[in-house]
């Protein structure tokens, strides 16, 4: 069975590709489990979804496994930013058995450097200039297509049916266009055609026992689901579903910032000595303070960029992590 | 008709569409919205003829769909947890009615602590009102479960409604291959509700659902319920019978999967029981002799098929993937009781708690369960209630812990405000 | 407490609401709970009815500095009932001293007070219960995906109202049934007014009785838009007088921004995805007429 994991970010069309991806198994002949992993719908927050796709003579109708992959064959990662988030989990799990197929504009030396994983890395080239990463144009369908041909069962000509019945309802234009991209990406991988294995099952002769515990008797003053903490959601990094940054020019700064800082829903941006402070741990990326500041002086910068800038101001001598090689 | 590629709650969606129902009365909540908002859509695109309204709540929902039954028209909704819970003063009520809809239910972990993922406390807060409880362990089984609720339903010797229980995001968000019953051999298996005397019409008046004055004609009426309830497992297994001869599917009573000469068996309900179906095939393949018995129909309790299922089986291990909060499990309890006192009852109910709250149950964790029960039918032991819990999350949750329960240690920016305002606010 | 909150620069410039909450990027009701947050402080209990904001404390973290109560959909006033009342008690009998009460504050969505809760709610005011309701209004079941509540605006496509004509209702005039209990204070706000939001809630913050707030809460989510429109739809709202700013005070309704020039409504329609069908060819233009001729009425009444 192959056992396929996607990761993005909400809005980025994650469970729609795996839905292609789930569409174009089943019309080749497999049998097909597809699920997107979400608690409540946040734009730019970090999510998942799953693919299970067995021969059918081998599984029976329906597949038996249920929930999350533990242990993937494929993990495709449409915004190489999540790998920087430990929430995501987008390693978990992964072996050297495992193809990681990365998103990126940096190269697979880069990643294999950074991350230095047992499993084969894969980068899919992020073409496109998207000037927010949330609204990256057909990324869903790309991924599905690279994906696609990396397990190697999947014929384009299926891929292609399995946008159009996926995204008909969305019109023709629609179709065409993530039909396209997913052919390019099917194009782009052809020399690793085929590279993902079916992972086996857990054996029930060799494994190792869970380590049951049992639960101690807390004191109700513990056991409740209270918490006694205040504002301790700062500790929560919101600052990663940003895709746009926000950035006040001081030099156009008119320190009216009754207006920014009151109109922040997230209360990300603080007055000190009467001057607006944007906190980019826990700014969202909402763009809310560009537009209503009086005299312009906040601007949007592509996240991407801004970290590319900053890595390159805290290092300017150091290797930008590019691989001449690879370029 | 071919495959094709659903998830639980679409599924559930047209198993009310090739139900033909005339009235749905909706509410939304997470995990179950998507079932009314694909019959909304279908309705809005005139895919399919009914009506639809959204309630402001699920007490009134249930009253609406009670109050739609008992006027004679075929009646669905939906709804899930929490919403099961407010609405359980109707759950209880419109099954004394003795009026006859479908209901389902997309099982989600009880508050509190709120949480948005499965568990079956709902649907098994209402095991006890009157509703019949058929449960799904995959999505298939969601739409043949409503075309056979609605015949158990409107079965003129049964007369109760009938709650089809799908688990939350294992199956409601989850696609699978799905047969859709040709419409027209639907209609066929499910003709059109003959309501007879259930209407309201000036040519026919008739007071329902009254009240009673005293305790005689109240155990009349509520025995008679559950009269009716009993009879519904003989029913219940004719319309299998006949689901099977006409769309090819085995949807009895229980389903025993590899359960013929197991000497351990696990026993649970819903779609984790496809884990275990899983466990099953990896255990014979390591020459354990186990199989799996779970029960479709869980209200009426069908104890006779149960024990006749378990004849020569040395051990079970009871998954519950509920809690009853003092007690344990409830399906431990409920086999418990099924099961004293028979010549040849298994002499190991072993109990599990496990799959609270979304939590998942590893392949690991089911061999290991088969081996303690193993264990225990050869010490003759009984091991005691085993959460499935492990030192992981264990840690996992004091880390959680020292998060939420630090002290107070800051100072607060309104002093800090006051201070710097020079005191303005102590006026 | 009595600062004054007069014009923009006396509003308050630091924050008592954490960072960090899971809502969505450019929440309208978010905002306005922030603001609203600074002016009524960290001596306070609020008490939750399913919805959005029921997720700003999941464990382990929280972004009050105060209290919170999750309750159930229904019956937030009525948690709020028992906390006040048990507050009195310990008041009363000295185990609580003055110093550490709380104002109770009901924190609910639109789908409990306009739908579920209302019961709940109308008992509370009926006991003239001493309490502040908040009202995040983002006219529909936001947290499930944005099916049409009885707040929801005529016209608006929701998930179960996707029709050519979106939803068949009229939002629900909820100011008024409140009022028509005649508790101490009702007043409309939004987060991009934050001085007409201020004002309001700091006179509420300092009167007893029922405290009635509704925040109108532009919804990108659930409303289709871009997070960076948040402020300039509020506003817009506001403008085309579909948001009347108003107060009920001592059995009188008085507006707080009267807009003489309104601009026609499709001004603030169009900038809203869940608007769009009504300008798309062929679509006749009397929903928007309607919706217009509503507005005009409502402001003939009023000056």
């Amino acid at each position: 069975m192959y056992r396929i994991r996607i990761h993005g970010r909400g809005g980025q069309g994650i469970k729609m590709a795996s839905r292609v991806l789930g569409t174009a198994l089943f019309r080749s002949g497999f049998t097909v489990q597809d699920a997107p992993k979400y608690g409540a719908e946040r734009r730019g927050a970090p999510i998942f979804s799953t693919v299970r796709a067995a021969r059918e003579a081998a599984e029976g109708a329906t597949i038996k496994e249920r929930g999350v992959i533990h242990r993937p064959d494929l993990v495709v990662i449409a915004d190489d930013t999540l790998l920087a988030v430990p929430a995501a989990g987008t390693l978990q799990g992964i072996t050297a058995a495992t193809v990681v197929l990365v998103n990126s504009r940096e190269t697979a030396a880069t990643w294999r450097h950074r991350l230095n994983l047992a499993a084969t890395l894969l980068i899919l080239p992020a073409t496109e200039e998207a000037r927010d990463r949330a609204e990256l144009p057909h990324i869903g369908a790309t991924c599905a297509g690279a994906a696609a041909c990396l397990l190697g069962v999947i014929e384009p000509a299926a891929l292609q049916a399995a946008i159009e019945e996926e995204l008909a309802p969305l019109g023709k234009e629609v179709v065409a266009t993530n039909s396209d991209s997913a052919l390019a990406a099917f194009d782009a991988m052809a020399a690793h055609r085929g590279l993902v294995t079916e992972g086996t099952a857990v054996s029930a002769t060799d494994y190792i026992p869970p380590s049951w515990v049992e639960l101690p008797v807390d004191d109700a003053s513990v056991a409740a689901p209270d918490i006694r903490a205040i504002a301790n959601s700062v500790q929560v990094r919101t600052g990663l579903w940003r895709t746009l940054r926000p950035v006040i020019d001081y030099d156009l700064c008119g320190k009216c910032w009754w207006v920014c800082s009151s109109l922040c829903p997230d209360s990300a941006i603080a007055v000190e000595q009467d001057i607006p402070v944007i906190d980019y741990d826990h700014c969202k990326g909402c763009m809310i303070c560009v537009g209503v500041c009086p005299p312009h002086a906040i601007g949007s910068v592509p996240e991407y960029l801004a970290q590319q800038q900053e890595q390159q101001a805290k290092s300017p001598g150091e290797h930008d992590g590019r691989d001449p090689a690879d370029r | 008709m071919a495959a094709t590629l659903l998830t639980g709650n679409v599924a559930a969606a047209w198993g009310a569409r090739l139900a033909r129902v005339d009235y749905i009365p909706a509410f939304p909540i997470t995990p179950q919205t998507e079932i009314i908002e694909t019959l909304g859509g279908w309705l809005d695109g005139g895919d399919m003829e009914g009506r639809m309204v959204t309630l402001e709540s699920e007490h009134s929902m249930l009253t609406a769909a009670g109050a739609a039954a008992a006027t004679g028209v075929r009646v669905f909704s939906a709804t899930s947890s929490q919403g099961l819970l407010h609405a359980m003063e109707m759950i209880y009520t419109v099954a004394g009615w003795r009026a006859p809809f479908v209901l389902v239910n997309v099982s989600r972990g009880l508050s509190a602590p709120i949480t948005l993922e499965a568990d079956h406390n709902d649907v098994l807060a209402a095991r006890d009102s009157g509703f019949l409880q058929i449960h799904c362990a995959d999505c298939q089984e969601v739409v043949d479960g409503i075309l056979m609720a609605y015949r158990l339903a409107e079965d003129p010797t049964v007369r109760l409604p009938v709650m089809v229980n799908l688990d939350g995001f294992y199956l409601s968000f989850t696609r699978e291959p799905v047969n859709l019953p040709d419409p027209a051999a639907a209609s066929e298996f499910l003709p059109p509700f003959d309501p007879g005397m259930i209407r309201f019409a000036a040519s026919a008046p008739a007071s329902q659902a009254v009240a009673v004055l005293g305790g005689s004609p109240y155990s009349y009426f509520r025995y008679e319920t559950h009269l009716a309830a009993q009879r519904a497992v003989t029913v219940y297994s004719g319309i299998a019978a006949e689901f099977r001869a006409r769309f090819g599917r085995d949807r009895g009573v229980v389903e025993a999967y590899r359960c013929d000469d197991a000497e351990v068996v696990f026993y649970m309900i819903g779609s984790f029981a496809t884990k275990a179906r899983e466990a099953v095939d990896r255990l014979r393949d390591a020459g354990h002799r186990v199989g799996l018995l779970r029960p479709r129909l869980l209200r009426p309790y069908p104890a006779d098929i149960i024990a006749d299922a378990l004849q020569g089986v040395q051990g079970v291990a009871v998954i519950d993937q509920n809690l009853s909060m003092g007690q344990g499990g409830v399906l431990h309890t409920e086999l418990c009781a099924a099961l004293y006192g028979r010549p040849q009852a298994p002499v190991v109910l072993a109990s599990f708690i496990g799959g609270l709250g979304g939590r998942e149950i590893a392949p690991e964790e089911f061999y290991q369960m088969a081996a303690v029960t193993r264990e225990a039918v050869a010490t003759g032991r009984t091991p005691p209630p085993r959460l499935l819990y492990t030192e992981d999350e264990l840690r996992e949750i004091r880390k959680l812990q020292s998060i939420a329960l630090v002290e107070r240690d800051e100072t607060s920016p309104i002093r800090e405000r006051q201070q710097h305002t020079g005191g303005r606010d102590e006026a | 407490m009595s600062d004054i909150i007069r014009r923009m620069k006396d509003l308050p410039s630091t924050h008592l609401l954490g960072t960090g909450t899971p809502m969505c990027s450019g929440c309208g009701a978010l905002e306005a709970l922030h603001q609203i947050y600074d002016v009524l402080g960290e001596k306070t209990v609020f008490v939750n009815a399913a919805g959005c904001m029921t997720l700003l404390s999941a464990y382990p973290f929280t972004p009050f500095r105060g209290s919170w109560l999750y309750t159930a959909m229904a019956s937030a006033p009525a948690g709020a009932q028992g906390v006040r009342d048990a507050l009195d008690i310990l008041l009363q009998q000295g185990r609580l001293p003055s110093a550490d009460d709380l104002q109770v504050v009901v924190l609910t969505g639109d789908g409990s007070a306009y739908g579920m809760g209302m019961s709940a709610t109308s008992g509370a005011l009926d006991r003239d219960l001493d309490f502040i309701y908040i009202c995040y209004d983002n006219e529909g079941y936001g947290n499930t995906g944005q099916q049409y509540s009885s707040a929801t605006p005529h016209g608006a496509a929701t998930a179960t109202s996707r029709g050519s004509r979106g939803y068949p209702g009229y939002k629900k005039d909820l100011f008024s049934i409140w009022a028509a209990h005649r508790p101490s204070y009702v007043a409309t706000v939004i987060g991009s007014e934050p001085l007409d939001l201020a004002k309001k809630i700091e006179k509420a913050r300092d009167m007893k009785g029922p405290r009635m707030i509704i925040a109108l809460s532009p919804c990108p989510t659930g409303w289709d838009y871009d997070p960076r429109d948040s402020v300039e739809i509020g506003k817009l709202a506001v403008k085309t007088g579909v948001w009347p700013l108003k107060e009920y005070v001592n059995g009188q309704v008085v507006h707080t921004r009267i807009p003489r020039e309104r601009p026609p409504v499709q001004d603030y329609l169009r900038r809203q995805g869940r608007f769009s069908h009504l300008f798309q060819a062929g679509q006749e233009p009397s929903l928007v007429d309607d919706i217009q001729q509503r507005v005009d009425d409502y402001w003939k009444e009023v000056v």
